[in-house]
């Protein structure tokens, strides 16, 4: 966008509109203020469907046999007394979806159905549709299986082990290896050698789960004749889906349709291609009949592909001023049993630490291996939550050896801003240093933080995340976004878009930037998305990028039409285009704005000079923004997001609760489009990592034959409206040149700080360091019990002064 | 297959005949031979409230509650809720959408019905505190509760306008 | 989703209807349903014929009477946390009530239902497609092993309804209906340890009725309850304690003392040895002390449930150190 001047009638109206910016500078009538959201009232009024919500004449019921085992062979499988029940159309195994797939294209190494083996509890490995559910279970309790079963191994470390059994039935590299990365950014072990002090710490950060409130669906029909298969499907990957339902079916793209109805969460966890969506396509091709297939709660946490359990390494150097001197990591990653996204979380696990913090030197090396467990993959935050949750101990840990105060610390780290990264990632603009401020001011830290007594603490955490990747999964130069907006004579736009609205708001924010543009009120705009034959592709809810890049390729298309349409009011003005402006349902005169029209007659005016109203945006990426190295385009964005979060809590010095009194956010999203959605992003990831932080926890039972430790919303515990501290969103505006009216993410980035300002805040109020997650309250005491201890022999000096009565109490 | 059995069911104010096997859940009835799909499915069990209804006024879980079982009772879903007001929103859903109270809106019909019941025992405006403990059984993965806690009391304050706000011994009691 | 198993339903109005159908082999009791039909839903039972209390109105009393307070088997948590008689005559079962899972369930599940609710094990109470891989269930379900207590022969999967204890502290009674004779049984005496058949009610009896004996002097009891998170959860530690006292005071001597602790095994246990607590001011430090210890010699959590059994060990001494506490403030 560089040409602010030029302004040639020669040129198409396209690269005009590239080029003029915009007639004139105005204030912003939309963008920054609250909306209601598109599409949220037809929730509330239980109206809208979702994927199980949608009934189709002569629907079949879909159900899949699931191993009981965590690594077997499969000797033998007979479908046959299946088949024969009444009731039941059809029967697919492993056997009907030889081709293998994988959500990045490097690492295709799952089946839709097991073919020869199993690998954890839960694998799918034959599916049935029949007249309804009950119908459906009987005839998977009829498929007769028979295992042999392998040693199974619950560890990375134990799977790496060179005499272990192999695991992922496509894997090439051997010995359970599914992904190893090393980089080096200058000399770190000189660099922390030579520090004056080190820091060393090992962590681990157990994997959790998304727990989206609605369970995964999915519907496909045949249409007789054409044999055009449509999917409907509770994703947030539609275009991915589509690419792997034509590889693995075997059908041409052009011959399937996705479309994602309303979405009842995801946070990552619908973000690739379920064997539920090959199970109902290919029954439904089989049987001729609709085929629904909804996961039980139980089978949500089998597909999982949640965080990546991490054991993480990791020694800093700092200056005695608490410069960060080096960093150095060594992690493994525990996969489970396919690679999902695996390859880009194990470089992700090193790639997104190097900011907001500068440091001169760096290393990360992470391994990645299968192991027999429900396959890992992309959660709120993907694969740099746990390697914040070290770092930002780390820190905090250097700043009590350093007396500092941690805020501080932070503060003399910080990279600055259209600055590169250690690893060579360009960081556009940096709010950081205005969230440090804003919660060190809105908590009253520095009063406060004094006097607070034994048991009460607060602490601070930093983070950063992407807005989206310069790189998309597959390698291609086609744009990584584009939106459709046509205009009719009535007043109204409507907005073709192939994003994935998965609660986050992106519709709205797509009605917002037409509206901004076009200057119709929300309720004129009509935003269609992810229906692959209406909408344009777009790759999906995923890596945060939906509102930098999505919303370029609306504000590319609105802006085109704004040109129209002001062009065409000028004309008949007999003034300037620039005069022009449309706000507030009329296209109005600015300088005299008595004079005015409704939108509608002006639609009406450039359709007649233009024919029909129609306009397409398309957005791509910079390709100049990243390492010059292996793996160096992996963690490149447009533009990052940065976070400070500030925790206060109380903690039991006898039973080891701890009760997180107050979260404040910080989160610089750039330009904030619409404040109430940013501001529930950054409540809902906040949230997300507290959830993480004291309860969660996303196991196997490894003693009981790799059993999941309680695949329930019981067993495994999100927050409750009484558990959830208060928290206070607070938005920061550095506004990016790269994003939509400067905006940036706020989807993932304001989770990842919050778990390490827990765990240092839980030091500042009893002292012990909480190096593993959950911080439950076994642990939590037994951390707590054992400082006491070594206070007792003299190894330690008390933490903090003994709360009197009134304190404790308070 | 059991015998179905014919229900008379009293479905936000109509009276409902249908047929149903006699292990079938009021949620299933309400969604899959009533077509009310505004009640949400999302645990299975009773551990999220995603399918939270009234029943004879009290909130309660649907997929653990029999269709037999609420033979000859008043069931509300949130399908019924914005009846009785002319702009066809309750001003509880009006302020949900306010405060961007919804964001991938399944939990949604859950809460509302819980919340609604609460305003209707209350009969007053609401403390946070009684907000949060109103919506205790309802899960939601999207919001931290934060805007959702904001709407209620918001909605609370406008549905009860010139009411008493609660005292500190209802807070106690209900807090 | 998760199905039902197939059964047929009766939905009596009356007592004697539903003691009649409740004579069909194998044939259960549904009120609430939230205790129930998840385990249904698991395939821990497949009963022809489940008996609704829906209808039965008779069952929903709450009243004093001959000395006692008597509330019906088919009155909701969420009354029995409510009601001014019970929170008058037993606060600390209005206070158990109003903590029972999350207020959907309290809306649903009844105080006969609470009462009776079924033991629960990290190991039992999962899909029949989890216990299969488990390697075939176990002592409660359809195998013949224990994963709590490896070659233990008794099933022991923990009692954990939080008004039972409080029940078992306050001597409530429970009535049944249906067998040979109607009977009244103590509370104490209904539990057996024995997961698989932990009350000694048969399958044919009927609870209607719970007694509570109003206090002979002046009382302070109490519950107290750890669990994860503060709605939803069944307790992992929990402990109701009762003291009956000369003068109503923090201060005033102890008469009588009942300490009634939960989730250990499928028995409410009964702490013993507390005679040193008598004649002691309930407000003397001692008490408590001697209340915690004795609580925390005498119960041993297992890992029948959630979070490592040591450390519900301790939880229980710390919980009901300050829940006596409580009671002398």
């Amino acid at each position: 966008m560089a040409d602010r001047d030029a302004m040639d009638e020669g040129v198409s109206s396209e690269e005009a509109a590239r080029n003029d910016e915009d007639s004139t500078p105005r204030e912003a009538w939309q963008i920054g203020t609250s909306h209601r959201k598109v599409d949220a009232m037809e929730r509330m009024r239980g109206v809208t469907r979702y994927t199980d919500d949608l009934k189709l004449p002569g629907m079949l019921h879909c159900k899949i046999k699931r191993s009981p085992h965590a690594h077997a062979n499969i000797v033998s499988l007979d479908t046959s007394k299946a088949m024969a029940m009444e009731g039941v159309f059809g029967v697919v195994t492993g056997k009907d979806f030889p081709e293998p797939y994988g959500v990045i294209p490097w690492t295709p190494d799952e089946n839709a159905l097991c073919v020869e083996k199993v690998c954890h509890v839960g694998d799918g490995i034959a599916a049935v549709a029949a007249v309804d559910e009950d119908t459906a279970n009987a005839a998977i309790d009829a498929i007769e299986v028979e295992y042999e079963v392998l040693p199974a191994y619950y560890d990375p470390q134990e799977a790496l082990a060179e005499d272990a059994v192999s695991i992922n039935p496509w894997s090439r590299k051997g010995n359970n290896l599914s992904k190893d990365v090393v980089l080096e950014f200058g000399d770190p072990d000189a660099a922390i050698a030579g520090a004056e002090l080190i820091v060393q710490g090992d962590y681990h950060f157990e994997g959790t789960t998304h727990a989206a409130i609605e369970p995964h669906c999915a519907v496909a029909s045949v249409e007789p004749g054409s044999g055009v298969l449509t999917v409907w499907s509770a994703t947030q990957v539609s275009h991915y889906l589509h690419r792997e339902l034509a590889k693995v079916l075997k059908l041409a793209a052009h011959r399937i349709r996705v479309i994602q109805p309303p979405l009842g969460g995801a946070f990552g966890g619908k973000s690739e291609p379920f064997d539920l969506e090959f199970c109902v396509a290919k029954l439904a091709m089989m049987t001729g009949r609709p085929v629904k297939c909804l996961y039980t709660r139980e089978e949500v946490f089998y597909s999982h592909r949640g965080r990546h359990p991490m054991k993480m390494n990791y020694k800093t150097g700092f200056t005695k001023d608490g410069k960060i001197t080096g960093v150095a990591s060594r992690t493994f990653l525990d996969g489970g049993a396919y690679s999902s996204f695996g390859l880009v979380t194990t470089y992700y696990s090193g790639q997104l630490l190097c900011a907001p913090y500068d440091f001169p030197t760096y290393r990360f090396h992470s391994t990645r291996a299968y192991t027999n467990k429900p396959a890992c993959g992309p959660k709120r935050g993907h694969g740099s939550v746990q390697p914040r949750f070290a770092m930002e101990i780390q820190l905090d840990k250097a700043a009590v050896e350093l007396g500092l105060d941690p805020i501080e610390l932070r503060r003399r780290n910080e990279i600055g801003s259209n600055r590169a990264t250690v690893n060579g990632l360009m960081v556009g603009s940096n709010g950081f240093l205005d969230c440090l401020a804003s919660v060190e001011r809105r908590s009253e830290w520095t009063s406060r933080r004094a006097t607070l007594g034994y048991g009460r603490g607060l602490g601070i955490a930093g983070s950063t995340y992407i807005s989206g990747t310069n790189y998309p999964i597959y390698p291609n130069e086609m744009p990584q976004a584009a939106v459709q907006i046509c205009l009719d004579r009535s007043g109204r736009a409507r907005v073709f878009s192939g994003a994935n609205d998965i609660g986050q708001g992106s519709n709205t924010m797509l009605a917002v930037i037409t509206s901004e543009e076009l200057g119709l009120p929300l309720e004129d705009i009509r935003v269609l998305s992810a229906d692959s034959d209406l909408c344009p592709v777009d790759l999906g809810a995923y890596s945060s990028r939906i509102t930098l890049m999505v919303g370029n390729a609306c504000l590319d298309a609105a802006k085109k039409l704004r040109r129209k349409v002001c062009g065409a009011v000028a004309k008949r003005w007999e003034v300037p285009r620039k005069r022009v402006t449309l706000a507030g349902r009329r296209a109005i005169d600015i300088e005299d704005p008595e004079r005015n029209v409704p939108l509608a007659e002006a639609f009406q005016w450039a359709e007649a000079d233009h024919g029909l109203l129609g306009e397409t945006g398309s957005y791509n990426t910079p390709k100049d923004r990243h390492g010059s190295y292996r793996g160096g385009t992996i963690g490149a964005s447009p533009a990052y997001s940065f976070t400070a979060h500030l925790a206060e809590v109380n903690v039991d010095d006898e039973t080891g609760v701890v009760n997180v009194e107050r979260i404040w956010c910080a989160h610089d999203c750039g330009r904030a489009l619409s404040r109430k959605i940013v501001e529930g992003q950054i409540e809902g990831s906040s949230y997300m990592g507290f959830g993480e932080a004291l309860m969660e926890e996303h196991l196997v039972d490894a003693a009981h034959s790799g059993v999941h430790a309680g695949p329930s919303l019981l067993d495994y515990r999100i927050p409750t409206s009484v558990d959830t501290p208060d928290i206070e969103a607070i938005i920061v505006e550095a506004p990016d040149a790269q994003g939509p009216y400067g905006a940036k993410e706020a989807g993932e980035g304001p989770l990842h700080s919050s778990i390490p300002a827990i765990a240092n805040a839980i030091y500042d109020a009893v002292g012990v360091r909480l190096d593993r997650l959950p911080f439950s309250p076994p642990r939590v005491l037994a951390a707590i019990e054992d400082r006491k201890a070594r206070e007792a022999s003299g190894e330690l000096a008390p933490h903090k002064d003994s709360p009197d009565d009134e304190k404790r109490s308070a | 297959m059991a015998e179905p059995r014919l229900l008379q069911l009293r479905i936000n104010g109509d009276a409902h005949h249908v047929a149903a096997p006699s292990h079938w859940t009021l949620l299933e009835v309400l969604r899959y031979e009533l077509d009310l799909i505004g009640t949400k499915q999302g645990c299975d069990k009773g551990d999220c409230g995603a399918c939270t209804v009234q029943v004879d006024g009290h909130p309660v879980l649907s997929c653990l509650t029999l269709a037999c079982q609420a033979q000859g009772r008043t069931v509300q879903t949130v399908e019924g809720l914005g009846f009785s007001s002319p702009s066809g929103c309750h001003p509880l859903q009006d302020a949900f959408d306010r405060y961007d109270a919804a964001q991938c809106g399944f939990c949604t019909p859950g809460i509302l019905m819980s919340a609604h019941a609460m305003f209707e025992r209350l009969g007053r405006p609401v403390t946070r505190e009684e907000a949060k403990e109103g919506i205790a059984g309802n899960l939601c993965r999207c919001t931290g509760y934060t805007k959702i806690i904001d709407a209620i009391v918001d909605a609370s304050e406008r549905v009860f306008e010139g009411a008493s706000p609660a005292t500190a011994d209802e807070v106690a009691t209900h807090g | 989703m998760l199905r039902l198993p197939q059964f047929g339903i009766e939905t009596p109005s009356t007592v004697e209807d539903a003691v009649r159908l409740l004579k069909t082999p194998g044939a259960r009791v549904v009120a609430g349903g939230t205790d129930i039909l998840p385990n249904l839903k698991h395939l821990l039972d497949t009963p022809p014929v489940l008996v609704s209390l829906a209808a039965v109105s008779a069952l929903r009393e709450v009243k004093v009477e001959e000395g006692a307070l008597l509330i019906g088997a088919a009155v909701t948590l969420t009354e029995v946390s409510e009601h001014p008689l019970v929170r008058e005559h037993a606060p600390s079962l209005a206070q158990a009530a109003g903590l029972v899972a999350g207020p959907l369930h309290r809306n649903m599940g009844t105080l006969g239902g609470n009462v009776n609710l079924d033991v629960r094990c990290r190991y039992v109470n999962q899909t029949k497609f989890w216990r299969d891989a488990l390697g075939g269930g176990c002592l409660k379900s359809e195998g013949n092993v224990c994963f709590v207590v490896p070659k233990g022969r008794n099933c022991v999967a923990a009692l954990s309804a939080d008004t039972v204890p409080v029940l078992v502290s306050l001597d409530a009674t429970f009535d049944l209906v249906g067998g040979e004779t109607p009977r009244t049984t103590d509370a104490q005496d209904y539990y057996r340890a024995d997961g698989i058949h932990h009350i000694v009610k048969e399958p044919e009896e009927l609870m209607i009725a719970v007694r509570i004996p109003l206090a002979q002097s002046p009382r302070r009891a109490t519950y107290t309850k750890w669990s994860v998170r503060q709605s939803i959860d069944f307790p992992l530690v929990s402990a109701a304690l009762r003291f009956d006292l000369e003068t109503d005071s923090p201060h005033g001597v102890v008469t009588a003392v009942k300490v009634v602790v939960g989730v250990l095994n499928p028995r409410p246990r009964v702490v013993g040895k507390l005679d040193d607590v008598l004649g002691k001011k309930l407000s003397d430090p001692a008490v408590a002390r001697i209340v915690s210890e004795a609580v925390h010699k005498q119960c041993k959590p297992l890992e029948n449930v959630p979070y490592e059994a040591p450390y519900r060990r301790s939880m229980l001494k710390v919980l009901t150190r300050r829940a006596v506490e409580g009671l002398s403030q």
